[in-house]
């Protein structure tokens, strides 16, 4: 039979959960570019991880979800416990928001999902996400969702940056394990229901899945299982980051070959592409590509099945492509319409690897690599417009390690003689040469609205250790210069360098406090060592020594012990303090504004601007969202306060408040692995649970608001008054019997509640009933706020 | 996510007895608010020893979702 023609080959990209949400991420559309213009036509690419977002965040779902929460968390067992240790805690606190959010946050779903996708208007001017008081509630509402979506695989948790399960990502045999539990993955059901059918129906011989984080593994791995057990003859192929750092290992562990054919390391386009010349030629026969020879593939690790069996084999590595070379990203096929955004900001590759290369603790220049290489500022330039035509956006993300000191200057000469018209953010490398005032200047004149640089410590002595050849004094003044330009800066930070003492780490802090107003975001990030790094190959020179655990033979990260300076747990405790510093100190990171550092590039866009809307500065943004609870509060002066409709409260039997301590305790998120990394400590749950304190009993009532997406913990008596506020109407008829001292503490706890949106002014609503409530008989009761309010006393 | 609390208009601790009667009162409340309530609204409540803390959860990122790159 005559092999199938580079352009008739079937070939499909995926990209698994949990990845990015609010934008594509670059790797599939480099991936399917580099295919198309090598003629692989009809390759295909797939974004399972915002699909899968898509359809767990929608009322069919999400229905089904509370209905299995209920079944699987036995909320009734738990409140009436003596006490609860660190798993029950879990499951009490999924069970009780699950109990008090579900139907609010059901019946808003769709509207949340409008607000943040700009959906919810044809006026870019009137669409909520603009405004913190619609944008805000309406995250909080899709967060809260995947909590439900969490409570219903318990004890599984999805986020929007995370997916974690009770299984350790470090043991193949607990990965293995994950991908097959139909109650505690969500996306085996996913997988099998949404997805499986149209890769049967579109038949690729060659299925690609790019596994970025130790989030994506468990339900790459899943999807690889389904595919490969219904289409037998195509080849499933993973690759990516993550897998760069421990693919020869997951190759290595048995049971894989049922999931997966082959791994392709680094870079992935020669690869890929040589991948699918040598399966097209061996013909489309049953069973041949599972024989085939693949020993020429650069960079591949791959199951040699010709002699029976399967036999992991290791590939001597691929030429890296010259990346000037390269085509632009093509997104085309990925649905850019369910992206968590209301603009899509074009993700491009302006270099691969690291100009600089020479910082200690860094290993991605490794895992991108080999080498550094970059793309003329003509080349980029050229390619940005063409995305932006083709797509119809003005915002980009060069994503790069850092930019070059050349490239600073030529390419924003190039974008302004261009007339561009476009906005941009970067990471970018503290250089005083190119951020000079008049550098900064440019950069802004070309778009650039936002740079995070590597920061990492205030400390002389932990800089040297990590080689970063940057001063303090460059640093704040190329933070400066950024700052007078209008360019938004962020700082990369650490904290737990190998020796780095207490003193020194709140020395960085003081740093950062000081620069408070010029640095409007600090990601700060705990060390961790993993095994490409010179800290894990040398670690005498920092005085470590490396503790192995025998049975992770996934392991990525490794815990260590430090002969000075802070332990890994009491770095763990100084990253809450410097993040409650933060929370003080600056604006995007005090209470719910959180959001916008999380969601990056919803804040980008407010200092990108729109065609139809003013760009804003970083100032002016933040002097907007300090004034947001102001502006509220002096409000309430003029006509007092309302209950709102549709409250929901559930009565506790312990705290709240004291579960999610708990829950937030360094010991207890050493129990689940970030994402990032993926790194698991197999007995974090165990100690935790051995070590921290049980919770005790305490009568306590949670309250949710649907509007506002709040949670709010009171005493039963605060139940009591609020219900007494909704028959009196207003606190001036609820208060006319009270003493002097009842009614200011009255009016302070109204003050309060009004404060977080639990209250209303007198006149005043924040966010329009939910559109599904229309539609709805059963709960349009709860949500028109413009209804009586007699029928909308909270309710258990 | 995890919580910052805060704790408005406290009336201090009280004890878990008092505080079961609030709760009676709430649910009796609570079965009044279906049927037809009698007499001023709140005439009951006793504002100056009522504990009215209110426990907030202010979002606080986590290791795990501080370097988010863009997702």
């Amino acid at each position: 039979m005559t092999p199938l023609s580079a352009h008739e080959f079937p070939v499909l990209l995926a990209f698994p959960p949990q990845g990015h949400w609010t934008q594509p991420h670059l790797a599939l559309p480099s991936l399917l570019a580099w295919l198309r213009v090598h003629g692989y036509d009809a390759a295909q690419q797939m974004d399972l991880s915002v699909e899968a977002f898509d359809h767990f965040l929608s009322r069919p779902y999400l229905e089904r979800a509370k209905a299995k929460a209920t079944a699987r968390l036995q909320l009734e067992r738990l409140q009436s416990a003596t006490s609860l240790g660190l798993g029950d805690a879990r499951a009490w606190r999924a069970g009780v928001e699950a109990a008090v959010s579900a139907d609010a946050v059901i019946e808003r779903i769709e509207e949340a999902k409008s607000v943040v996708r700009g959906q919810d208007s044809d006026s870019d001017a009137e669409r909520g996400f603009w405004d913190p008081d619609r944008y805000l509630p309406a995250v909080r509402t899709l967060y809260h969702g995947l909590r439900l979506v969490s409570a219903a695989h318990s004890p599984s948790e999805l986020t929007p940056h995370n997916f974690t399960m009770r299984y350790s990502n470090d043991r193949s045999e607990e990965v293995l394990a994950a991908s097959l539990d139909e109650d505690e993955n969500p996306f085996l059901a996913f997988f099998r229901e949404q997805v499986l059918p149209r890769i049967v129906a579109a038949r690729p011989r060659v299925l690609g899945l790019s596994v970025l984080y130790g989030s994506q593994l468990v339900p790459a791995l899943t999807l690889g299982r389904l595919v490969k057990a219904a289409l037998p003859d195509c080849h499933v192929t993973a690759g990516g980051g993550y897998l760069a750092y421990v693919g020869k290992k997951v190759l290595g562990a048995a049971g894989v070959e049922a999931c997966l054919d082959s791994i392709v390391f680094h870079e992935g386009e020669a690869p890929l592409l040589a991948l699918c010349e040598t399966l097209r030629a061996c013909g489309d026969a049953p069973g041949v590509a599972l024989r085939a020879d693949l020993s020429t593939v650069g960079s591949l690790g791959w199951f040699d099945r010709r002699e029976g069996g399967a036999r992991a084999t290791f590939n001597l590595p691929a030429h890296p492509i010259k990346l000037d070379d390269a085509p632009a990203p093509d997104f085309d096929g990925l649905p850019l319409e369910k992206y968590f955004s209301p603009r899509l900001v074009v993700p491009y590759d302006v270099n691969r690897g690291c100009y600089y290369g020479e910082c200690t603790f860094c290993t991605l220049p490794t895992v991108i690599g080999p080498g550094y290489r970059t793309r003329s500022a003509e080349t980029i330039a050229r390619h940005t417009l063409e995305l932006r035509d083709r797509y119809d956006t003005t915002h980009f993300n060069y994503i790069t390690d850092c930019m070059p000191p050349g490239l600073l200057q030529e390419l924003p000469e190039r974008l302004i003689a261009l007339e561009a018209g476009i906005t941009w953010w970067a990471d970018a490398r503290v250089e005083p040469k190119a951020y000079t005032p008049e550098g900064t200047r440019l950069l802004y004149e070309s778009g650039c609205r936002k740079l995070l640089f590597g920061f990492e410590s205030a400390s002389k002595r932990i800089l040297k250790m990590m080689m970063k050849g940057q001063s303090l004094r460059s640093v704040e003044e190329v933070a400066r210069n950024c700052a007078a330009a209008d360019i938004s800066v962020t700082f990369y930070a650490m904290v737990g360098f190998p020796t780095e003492t207490r003193e020194e780490a709140r020395a960085t802090l003081e740093f950062l406090e000081k620069c408070a107003g010029v640095v409007r975001e600090v990601s700060l990030q705990t060390f961790h060592i993993d095994e490409v790094a010179l800290t894990y190959r040398e670690p005498e020179r920092f005085g470590l020594r490396i503790l192995d655990d025998p049975g992770a033979d996934l392991a990525l990260y490794h815990d260590y012990e430090a002969d000075s300076g802070m332990t890994q747990e009491e770095a763990a405790q100084m990253f809450e303090e410097l993040m409650a510093s933060f929370r003080q100190n600056l604006p995007l990171f005090n209470g719910d504004n959180v959001f916008y550092f999380m969601q990056k590039s919803h804040y980008f866009l407010h200092l990108a601007g729109t065609p139809e809307r003013a760009a804003e500065t970083p100032a002016s943004f933040e002097t907007r969202l300090r004034g947001r609870r102001e502006t509220r509060l002096a409000r309430v002066a003029d006509g007092g306060v309302r209950t709102r409709a549709g409250l929901a409260s559930t009565p506790l039997t312990f705290s709240y408040r004291a579960a999610i301590e708990l829950l937030a305790h360094p010991l207890a998120r050493a129990a689940r692995p970030d994402f990032l990394t993926g790194r698991y400590v197999g007995d974090a749950e165990a100690a935790a649970e051995a070590r921290l304190p049980r919770l005790t009993p305490k009568a306590s009532v949670l309250v949710y608001d649907g509007a506002s997406a709040e949670f709010v913990e009171l005493r039963p008596d605060g139940l009591a008054v609020l219900r007494a506020l909704q028959q009196a109407g207003s606190l001036e008829a609820l208060a006319a019997h009270a003493s002097a001292a009842g009614r200011q503490r009255l009016e302070t706890f109204a003050t309060e509640l009004l404060r977080l949106g639990i209250l209303l002014p007198a006149a005043d609503t924040l966010m329009p009933p939910a559109r599904g409530a229309r539609d709805s008989s059963r709960h349009a009761s709860r949500t028109h706020e413009s209804e009586p309010e007699s029928q909308h006393v909270p309710q258990s | 996510m995890s919580p910052k609390a805060e704790s408005q208009g406290a009336s201090g601790n009280r004890d878990e007895s008092r505080t079961g009667d609030a709760a009676a009162r709430a649910e009796a409340g609570h079965q009044q608010d279906q049927s037809a309530p009698s007499g001023a609204p709140g005439a009951d409540l006793d504002f100056e020893s009522l504990d009215l803390t209110i426990e907030t959860v202010e979002e606080r990122i986590s290791p795990s979702e501080t370097n988010v790159f863009d997702k």
